[in-house]
């Protein structure tokens, strides 16, 4: 006879906790050991057999053995300790001492944690939605003492956030981002991570009594270290400061944002088209001695695409220009690099920036250069109606060379916008426009402090406003609402500005992330604007091999038009592929439709008038015994799978139904306009 | 610091005031002559002495004026007064002078206030400081100078040459004479100076005469505030004395310093308050270089939340038109919501531009809502299949077209049952077909013409038809109500139509013998009269099923309701009838004897047993679902068995297996009628009341390691349902790749390939 058995000492029954017990062997009180559980990170389990009982909380044994042995829980007993202090002084009225010990009360870091969560810096990046949604809503809050918001919290939050920003608009990260009703969804691609983060609008948000602030203040204070800790990584491989040094005026101002990317100095890949001439600001130079920390040159392992120097306003700027304008930039760059690294004497700092201030004046004369290849831009963006396809224009092409490392997506979308300059109206949400319009590629200016131009500037090409009716109208630029700029960068590809003019109501804005399977609805302005997206591309591949950009650009006409009676041939033969391709589709869509009764009658309600020829009938006819075949196999199946595949079926059919649903109320929403 | 001021040695002659000299002064009668020496009747260095003896018993280092003068007041001898007056009248003119400039001095001496009078005190404090003595010579009998030239040494060492008193006495008589304020003048020999008095000095110096204060503002009479008084206060005042401990240095407070003196030293208390850095630097981290790390710290795996759905179109602040939702599609969506016990859906909101978007009120709920997910929730890492479609889950079978000959079009439809056809069989030839059905008919029809060849009136429903297997009997049997009836088919040749009949008078007569010994039988064989040839065996219950064995001699009948003789085995040769179980377990409904070996099949409603008719034992026991088992076949191997039940399931049992099936095929809609296996190809078929015969590629192999192939070959749909019932029976053509099907519509269709 074996051994016996005693129940309760393996398996699930030691393996698993209950809450409780963990607070027993912690010793601590529950929002202590929430507050643990979050900023480890330890979240419960849920075991196979529930030992003590159904509608507990269980965790794993080794997880809050791994709570027990963690440092920050003796500091946390410390402090609770200490707290007790001041409360003893408080309480009889030793204001001094309070103050004292209030003022002395010791901190804690949480830097040990953030490794200790994520080894590795991918592995920070892949969890970064989270944080960045909330320090992005944390950064909008007011501080406010009936909450418990610490005015210091925010500001970091805020400053965390810009910072991000900062980041993604000079590397080009951001690939999607879409203006839902709830916030602006951005999605960008970091080092190979796609981090999707949502910004709440920016108005006053009312803060309800129904949530536990100190739980996501909790949240929050973990995600503050840990993005301080990403943008410096970030920073580091771009070879910046962190953290960035701002402009004190510009900060004064609350123009956070503009102060930051000053601070970056231009991106690697620059894009301006124009100078930033100095504004009455940046003949403040910052103090000489913030500049001297500054980054070691990068190691070979990190990626070579960004070797400049921080702190640079004028010097980066110029390399689009003239040649002589890219050597003199060139050298000042390296100059300054080699002052920056021989040392940190406040005289080399204090004649670098007046090397900078003599930089950008000279820069500022050669703005003139740039003023042709924008009108260019102008003329070919005043065509209304037409699309603007971005690197058909001529005066692009100078740029190319500058920027052709930068290959992919990250290439597409860096370009996109170049050449053009934004000005963005005090009305539109500026700190996301503006993000998307650098990352994109663009430049921008706005009306306040820090902007690079001022609105009567004869560079811009677009103003992006939000207001029906212009005091005063620039007729070298185009109008356009903010849904614009979104749209273009989502599709890649400029979208007609005339549907985007301000005071009508634009085309739907889309969703990036909507799925793109050929079962799913597609709405029709998706369909247009891929068809544009085509014709970009064909005038790419047609500029790239010389051929005549006119053909395309009426390709692409026609393409947003839908008109017919084109006489070219591959014209012609691409449009019988089509009219094929949609018969088949008409074909299988029908098929489909027969499959269940209900699509069945949707189908006839909507088209009662198509006549059931022979070849339908075949049609159908193989469709249905193809249909019971399925089914007849189907019962070969066991019955977990048939339930599995059962449910997949009614998934599938449902969906369909709802496609259905839709394209029939598109197609009896556009009815009366036809 | 002693005042050296030495007022003593200006010598005042003090002589009655002249009625002529101002109105002011029409009171006093002081006379003042400056530099007058034989009026200075006083030897000058007794006077300084005393002066100063006076001063050194104040006590006070810096003597204000007011001071002075209430010295003068007090002292009671006219002399001793007098030169306190002029003590006081220098000290005086010396703060005047001090002051910024005389016409000030006048003006704050012409307007008397609370204010100039103590700032001409705070004035006095520092007069000696700010007129400086001009002679240096300090506090030496001046007479030891009388006969020099000079009166004394300035700071820089150079004699102070006598100016004033160099004068000649003529000249200065005559001086006195012409000057009108030479009666005010006064000599001081000190400095070799002459000060002459304002106006309001004359005042004060007669106020100080008469024993009066000396400035006029002040008020000896002030009224008094009662600090004592015989009322009785509510908070009365402690008359005691101060105690000393308000004048001894506190121990306590020494302590104290001293606690705080050594906190400093030891750095305990920190002076200097600059804020604290709002955070710690941040540093590289992460040393790695896109690297993934291995297992976290704890030992467990990390399982990542899951990520929040994206939005789609529909959560645009424009979305496209077709995805809004009217009124009542909005209240239908959010109906179906709550009837799902599921959150309040998403309802689609449409804005003509970017500012008009409102604030989404339950943003920061949301995010609260996830902060929850992310430390409540429990999180386990589920391996979710990723299915590309549903057809990648349909296993890989034979396409029926291979593995054809099976049914699949309908080739004849037997009409003439007016009511439901119970059961259809054919005959070993293949050539004729027996039905029987509710109108109580039973009818044998031509396979190829579909013509009905013959047919018998029973009066009750006909549940069950065979054909005795014995080729030259040709016998069909029928089960109607509580009778067993067996008729010659008149399909053979007269003389088998003969030898039939024989054989059931036979049976008959010899069962006749046999039940004379017998009380009470439990089936009657008797003669059936209104058919020619026929008989009939009654039982005591009604009677469901007939099953004959392969050899034509012996078929067992099965009346459900039967209990202990539900199962009655007869032999047609003896016309004998036993009942080989006397007692069942569960209610009976069906029985088969199997093909080669001496077993019986007995199905009761949820398994079915399997006896050794040879050993008289229970061979073995097939477990059932949980229907109701309505139909079973054998297949011709003998080891295998599909049985159909009302739990709308075909359950396949391989005997040498298991006792459970080998497979459970649950494709029916509606509960099976009535299963079949082919005699000769490898097909098994059934049928159900969803009106539909399913056609199945039943393959066995010799191999007793290869399980057997079961392929869906077809669907025959030819019947309509009928009170809820479909195909009650279908059955196989013996030789062709054929099925007869009998459905409650009362048509009997034949399928062939």
């Amino acid at each position: 006879m074996g051994k016996k058995i005693k129940a309760g000492l393996s398996g699930n029954a030691v393996q698993y906790v209950t809450r409780n017990q963990a607070l027993k062997r912690l010793q601590l009180k529950l929002s202590d050991f929430r507050r643990l559980c979050i900023l480890k990170g330890v979240s419960p389990r849920e075991p196979k057999k529930k030992t003590k009982g159904r509608n507990k909380t269980y965790y794993h044994t080794k997880d809050i053995n791994f709570l027990a042995h963690e440092p920050l829980l003796n500091q946390f007993r410390d402090l609770h300790a200490y707290e007790k202090k001041i409360k003893k002084a408080k309480a009889k009225k030793n204001r001094d001492l309070a103050g004292r010990l209030i003022f002395r009360k010791p901190s804690y870091r949480l830097d040990h944690l953030v490794k200790e969560r994520y080894p590795s810096f991918t592995d920070a990046l892949r969890d970064l939605d989270d944080p960045l949604t909330l320090t992005h809503l944390f950064a909008g809050l007011p501080a406010e003492r009936r909450h418990g918001l610490p005015a210091d919290a925010l500001a970091q939050a805020r400053r965390l956030s810009l910072e991000w920003q900062a980041y993604i608009g000079r590397t080009h990260a951001l690939r999607k981002v879409f203006a839902s009703v709830k916030g602006f969804y951005f999605q960008a691609e970091v080092l190979g991570q796609t981090v999707t983060w949502l910004v709440p609008h920016q108005l006053a948000q009312v803060l309800p009594d129904d949530v536990d602030y100190k739980v996501m203040l909790t949240f929050l204070e973990f995600y503050r270290t840990l993005l301080q800790f990403v943008n410096f990584k970030l920073y580091h491989m771009l070879g910046l400061r962190y953290p960035p040094l701002l402009d004190p005026h510009l900060e004064a101002a609350a123009a956070d944002l503009a102060a930051l990317v000053q601070s970056l100095g231009p991106p690697a890949a620059a894009t301006s088209p124009r100078p930033t001439p100095p504004t009455a600001h940046s003949s403040h130079p910052l103090p000489a001695a913030a500049h001297p920390v500054v980054v070691k040159p990068l190691r070979a392992s990190q990626p070579a695409q960004l070797p400049l120097s921080n702190g640079v306003v004028a010097g980066g700027d110029e390399n689009v220009h003239g040649d002589g304008d890219v050597d003199a930039g060139m050298d000042e760059g390296s100059d300054e690099a080699g002052s920056l690294d021989s040392g940190e004497s406040g005289s080399s700092s204090s004649a670098e920036d007046e090397k900078r201030h003599a930089a950008a004046g000279a820069s500022l004369d050669t703005g003139g250069a740039a003023d042709d290849g924008a009108g260019g831009l102008q003329q070919a963006a005043s065509q209304p109606g037409t699309a603007m396809i971005p690197s058909i224009s001529a005066n692009a092409e100078p740029h190319h060379e500058a920027e052709d490392e930068e290959e992919g997506e990250a290439g597409i979308c860096g370009r996109l916008f170049r050449g053009l300059v934004f000005f963005v109206g005090r009305e539109v949400p500026q700190e996301q426009l503006l993000l998307v319009i650098r990352s994109f590629g663009g430049t921008a200016a706005w009306d306040g402090p820090g902007s690079p131009l001022a609105e009567s500037d004869e560079s811009i090409t677009h103003q992006v406003v939000d207001r029906p009716v212009q005091s005063h109208k620039f007729m070298s630029r185009e109008y356009v609402q903010p849904q614009w700029v979104l749209d273009s960068a989502n599709f890649r590809v400029w979208a007609s500005t005339a549907l985007y003019a301000p005071g009508r109501t634009p085309p739907p804005h889309l969703s990036p992330f909507a799925s793109t399977d050929e079962e799913d609805y597609v709405p029709d302005y998706l369909v247009a604007m891929r068809k544009l997206q085509e014709a970009s591309k064909a005038a790419q591949r047609g500029s790239a091999a010389g051929a005549a950009e006119a053909r395309f650009l009426r390709e692409a006409e026609e393409a947003a038009q839908a008109e017919d009676g084109q006489q070219d041939p591959a014209a012609l033969a691409e449009r019988a592929y089509a009219a094929e391709l949609a018969q088949e589709a008409q074909v299988q869509d029908h098929t489909q439709a027969g499959e269940s009764g209900d699509e069945e009658e949707v189908e006839a309600d909507v088209q009662p008038e198509q006549p059931k020829t022979a070849a339908e009938a075949r049609a159908a006819k193989v469709a249905q015994a193809a249909r019971e075949a399925a089914d007849m196999e189907s019962t070969m199946l066991p019955r977990k799978k048939r339930k599995m595949y059962k449910g997949l079926q009614e998934r599938r059919s449902a969906k369909r139904a709802n496609v259905a649903a839709l394209q029939a109320k598109a197609r009896q929403l556009a009815a009366p306009l036809s | 610091m002693k005042r050296r001021v030495p007022s003593g040695a200006a010598k005042a002659a003090i002589e009655p005031i002249p009625e002529d000299s101002d109105a002011a002064l029409d009171t006093g009668s002081l006379k003042l002559s400056s530099s007058d020496s034989e009026v200075s009747s006083y030897p000058s260095d007794e006077v300084a002495s005393d002066i100063s003896f006076e001063s050194s018993e104040e006590e006070v280092p810096d003597a204000p004026v007011p001071e002075a003068a209430a010295a003068a007041a007090a002292a009671s001898d006219q002399d001793e007064l007098d030169r306190a007056v002029l003590d006081y009248v220098v000290a005086s003119q010396q703060v005047a002078e001090s002051s910024a400039s005389p016409e000030e001095a006048r003006t704050a001496a012409a307007q008397p206030s609370p204010r100039a009078d103590s700032d001409a005190e705070q004035e006095g404090d520092t007069s000696d400081e700010e007129r400086p003595q001009r002679n240096t010579v300090g506090d030496v009998p001046l007479q030891w100078y009388r006969d020099e030239d000079h009166i004394g040494y300035d700071r820089e060492g150079q004699k102070l040459i006598r100016e004033v008193q160099k004068k000649d006495r003529l000249d200065a008589l005559i001086q006195r004479n012409d000057d009108e304020s030479a009666w005010r003048t006064l000599y001081d020999e000190y400095n070799d100076e002459e000060l002459t008095l304002s106006k309001e000095e004359l005042q004060m110096v007669q106020r100080i005469r008469e024993g009066q204060f000396p400035h006029i503002e002040v008020n000896p009479y002030e009224p008094e505030a009662e600090w004592y008084s015989k009322d009785r206060e509510i908070h009365p005042l402690s008359g005691a004395p101060e105690p000393k401990r308000r004048f001894v240095p506190s121990k306590w407070e020494e302590k104290r310093i001293v606690k705080l003196v050594r906190a400093l030293r030891k750095g305990w208390i920190k002076r200097d308050r600059t804020p604290k850095m709002d955070e710690a630097p941040a540093y590289m981290l992460w040393q790695d270089d896109g690297m993934v790390a291995d297992r976290p710290s704890s030992g467990l795996a990390y399982v990542p939340a899951p990520k929040p759905q994206l939005p789609g179109h529909d959560e645009s602040f424009n979305p496209p038109k077709e995805f809004l939702l009217s009124e009542e599609e909005a209240a239908a969506r959010r109906m179906q919501a709550e009837e799902n016990g599921d959150p309040a859906p998403w309802m689609p909101a449409s804005f003509d531009a970017l500012r008009r978007v409102p604030l989404y009120s339950d943003f920061i709920k949301e995010r609260f809502e996830r902060c929850l997910d992310l430390y409540l929730a429990p999180r386990a890492r589920r391996m979710r299949l990723h299915i590309p479609s549903p057809e990648a889950l349909l296993p890989q079978l034979p396409k029926p077209r291979d593995l054809q000959p099976f049914p699949t079009t309908i080739l004849l439809k037997f009409l003439g049952h007016t009511g439901k056809v119970r059961s259809v069989a054919p005959d070993h030839s293949g050539q004729w077909l027996a039905s029987g059905g509710d109108d109580g008919l039973l009818r044998v029809w031509e396979v190829r013409s579909g013509r009905c060849m013959r047919s018998w009136d029973l009066q009750a429903p006909i549940h069950c038809v065979a054909w005795c297997p014995n080729p030259s009997l040709r016998l069909l049997s029928a089960a109607s109500a509580s009778r067993l009836v067996l008729v010659p088919s008149g399909t053979g040749t007269q003389e088998v139509e003969r030898g039939a009949a024989e054989a059931l008078e036979e049976a008959c007569s010899q069962s006749a013998l046999a039940a004379s010994d017998e009380s009470r039988p439990m089936c009657s064989w008797q003669r059936l009269l209104q058919h020619e040839g026929a008989a009939e065996l009654v039982h005591l219950h009604p009677v469901r099923q007939i099953a004959w064995h392969g050899r034509g001699d012996y078929f067992a009948s099965v009346a459900p309701t039967g209990n202990t003789q539900a199962v009655l085995v007869h032999q047609l040769s003896k016309g004998a009838t036993q009942n080989p179980f006397q007692r069942n377990r569960g209610r009976v409904t069906n029985v088969l004897f199997h093909p080669v070996r001496p077993f019986l099949f007995v199905a009761t409603q949820n398994s079915i047993r399997i006896y050794d008719l040879a050993r008289q034992a229970l061979a073995n026991r097939l477990l059932g679902g949980s229907g109701v088992i309505a139909s079973m076949a054998v297949h011709p191997s003998g080891d295998h068995v599909i049985v159909g039940s009302a739990d709308k399931r075909l359950a396949w049992y391989d005997m040498d297996l298991s006792t459970k099936p080998y497979r459970a095929l649950h494709y029916h809609s509606a509960a099976l009628r009535s299963v079949a296996f082919h005699p000769t190809y490898p097909l098994f078929a059934s049928a159900s009341d969803d009106a539909t015969v399913h056609i199945f590629h039943g393959m066995v192999y010799q191999d007793l390691l290869t399980n057997p192939l079961i392929v869906p070959v077809k669907i025959l749909r030819g019947h309509r349902q009928h009170e809820h019932e479909g195909v009650l029976s279908c059955s196989f053509h013996p030789q062709q790749p054929w099925i007869f099907a009998a459905g409650a519509d009362g048509e009997i269709a034949l399928f062939g390939n």
